[in-house]
């Protein structure tokens, strides 16, 4: 792999050990609650801390390499932009480092500037911007030292929940069209499923799953990854119903929702929408009640993970409930077993196309 | 808001307050104000103004030289006795100046550890020097920017120089241009400090370099000369102390008294 990551890094009495590779043209994210040691692994990789064991770029060791001479480019957390230089200069920073004359690299910073933040003033001082812009400046300070890999840490933490659709839209085009291996570090799942191709959970300085969003979905290894990613997830067009109420077409099944009331034009396709297995009932017969959801189907699996039994239903669509071992014991939920599931209308979130969800 | 003070309290801290403002008032007073600028630009005046300028300004640049780098080691370098170098280098500040001189000859004079070795290669001779008063000035001034700067490097965010290191940057580029502008601030207080105390150096001066006029007797030292033979001359001289002293109090506000 170009980028082939296995560290360990003492922090205090702590030791923080992280392996994991990153192809060309993928975007990793390592995804772990505060304090997992993700951050200890992105400085591992940079130069910036303490670390033993082993990290390669197209098959180069980089350890005992100096950070300034590995070719690794990091958007910090917050930024860390210089605060007695403007934003043109700290962006031309890598480039007048690598020794470009300083008209020429802030033709070149100019440049980057306008891709990643166009609104921002390149005359001004850092310390003026907001969380979004100065994320924005930080990306094109990295960008612009040319590196072989990209370096994302918690891109989202100081940034303003409106601000953040815009930002994220920027970037995953950023990401897309940035060759080498790329690493994003963070906490919040929404980031990690909406820009990484494949997830590192990071739990207490241990990687406790690798897989694809959907890999990590549908067999959770632990009760944090669990809440994390183990959401159901669904596509489709949705349609008016009665008054107040759409229908979210699947291809395989329909779900009653509530209707968005920033939504006037039907039909809107690429709806998403998600619903937590907590929220799900399971019932041995048919219910009737308030529940406007109402599917019925075969157990497929049943799995426990951290005090919880996460039940696959084959319904239409599929579903994962989760529920305590306690009931599916009274229920006796065990595969194979037919049972209905229900859930409320309001219990399902949608996320329409052009905005962003909180939370999946 | 009204406070209730021990009457007792009141008559001492304006005693103390006095006792601080009353040489100063003297001094005010007794100034032969009628011909202050022609005892001030006399010949013997004038040399000794600029030689304090000279002297004081010099050991400035020494001291900002040799102490910025060394506070650098102090705030970032780890290793055994740091803290040992540290209370050395202060020294000076609590050492009384006339000790200093004697220490200064033994090191530098004529026949001191290293001055004698300075004097049979490179044929430098210390003292009686215009040269020796800037180093005595320099070894009481020094520890004033040492303590300031690294006051500064040590309140500065790691991240920044681990950002600049991985856009590139070799620690020198990085101390140029992103943790000096940002010491800055500390770094001109540290030398501000320094050349105050340059300019009003006397003990150590006179007793390493001299007292020889138009080499080594900067201002104070001629204070001191003047006042046996020419009272208002000494007071028209010590008031431009004085006077510089405010300056350096004005420009360090802040920093000095701790309120805006």
């Amino acid at each position: 792999m170009p980028l082939d990551v296995d560290v360990e890094v003492g922090r205090g009495a702590r030791t923080i050990a992280v392996a994991f590779a990153v192809e060309d043209g993928e975007t990793v994210a390592l995804l772990g609650p505060n304090g997992a040691g993700k951050t200890s692994a992105l400085e591992a990789i940079a130069g910036i801390a303490d670390a033993t064991g082993r990290v390669t770029l197209n098959g180069r060791s980089l350890m005992g390499v100096p950070p300034e001479r590995r070719g690794i480019g990091v958007a910090f957390q917050d930024g860390v932009l210089f605060p007695k230089l403007s934003v043109l200069e700290n962006v031309a920073f890598p480039l007048r480092a690598a020794g470009a004359g300083r008209d020429d690299a802030r033709d070149e910073a100019r440049a980057v500037l306008r891709d990643v933040a166009p609104t921002v003033d390149d005359a001004g001082r850092p310390t003026t911007l907001s969380g979004g812009e100065r994320q924005r400046v930080a990306l094109a300070r990295a960008l612009a030292a040319k590196p072989a890999v990209l370096l994302l840490d918690e891109p989202f933490a100081a940034v303003d929940a409106e601000a953040k659709p815009e930002l994220r839209a920027m970037l995953r085009q950023t990401l897309a069209s940035f060759p080498g291996p790329r690493v994003l570090v963070t906490h919040d799942p929404v980031e990690a499923m909406t820009l990484a191709d494949r997830l590192v959970l990071l739990e207490d300085g241990r990687v406790t799953q690798a897989g694809t969003p959907e890999e990590v979905r549908r067999r959770p290894a632990t009760r944090y990854a669990a809440e994390l990613v183990g959401t159901n997830l669904f596509t489709g067009e949705l349609v008016p119903d009665e008054e107040g109420v759409g229908l979210l077409r699947t291809g395989s099944g329909e779900l009653t929702v509530v209707w968005p009331d920033r939504i006037a034009v039907a039909p809107v396709p690429d709806v998403r929408a998600t619903l937590s297995p907590a929220e799900i009932a399971l019932h041995t017969e048919e219910p009737h009640g308030s529940a406007r959801n109402v599917f019925h189907g075969a157990v497929e699996e049943v799995a426990t993970v951290g005090g919880r039994a996460r039940v696959r239903l084959r319904t239409a669509p599929p579903l994962v409930a989760e529920i305590t071992p306690g009931s599916a014991e009274r229920l006796g939920i065990v595969p194979g077993r037919e049972v209905w599931a229900s859930c409320k209308a309001v219990e399902i979130r949608l996320m329409v196309p052009g905005e962003e969800p909180d939370t999946l | 808001m009204h406070r209730r003070l021990p009457l007792s309290f009141v008559v001492l801290g304006v005693i103390g307050a006095a006792f601080v403002a009353l040489p100063v008032v003297g001094l005010a007073l007794r100034a032969p104000w009628g011909r202050i600028v022609e005892i001030l630009t006399g010949p013997g005046a004038r040399t000794a103004l600029r030689l304090s300028l000279e002297v004081s300004l010099l050991a400035t640049l020494c001291s900002v030289v040799f102490g910025v780098p060394l506070a650098w080691i102090l705030a970032r370098g780890r290793f055994r006795g740091r803290a040992v170098v540290r209370a050395l280098v202060i020294l000076p500040l609590v050492l009384p100046p006339v000790v200093a001189g004697v220490g200064l000859l033994q090191a530098l004079g004529r026949r001191g550890i290293v001055g004698s070795w300075l004097e049979r290669v490179a044929g430098i001779q210390l003292t009686f020097t215009t040269a020796g008063a800037v180093v005595a000035a320099t070894f009481v001034s020094i520890p004033l920017v040492v303590l300031s700067a690294e006051a500064g490097f040590r309140s500065l965010d790691p991240r920044f120089e681990r950002a600049a290191a991985v856009l590139g940057a070799k620690p020198g580029y990085t101390l140029r241009r992103v943790v000096l502008p940002m010491v800055a601030p500390q770094l001109v207080a540290g030398a501000v400090l320094a050349w105050a105390r340059a300019l009003g150096e006397f003990g150590a001066t006179i007793t390493f370099a001299g007292n020889l006029e138009g080499r080594t007797q900067t201002v104070p030292l001629a204070v001191f000369q003047t006042l046996q033979t020419d009272q208002e001359g000494a007071i028209a001289l010590s008031l431009v102390l004085v006077l510089l002293s405010i300056c350096v109090l004005v420009a360090l506000r802040d920093r000095i008294t701790g309120t805006g």
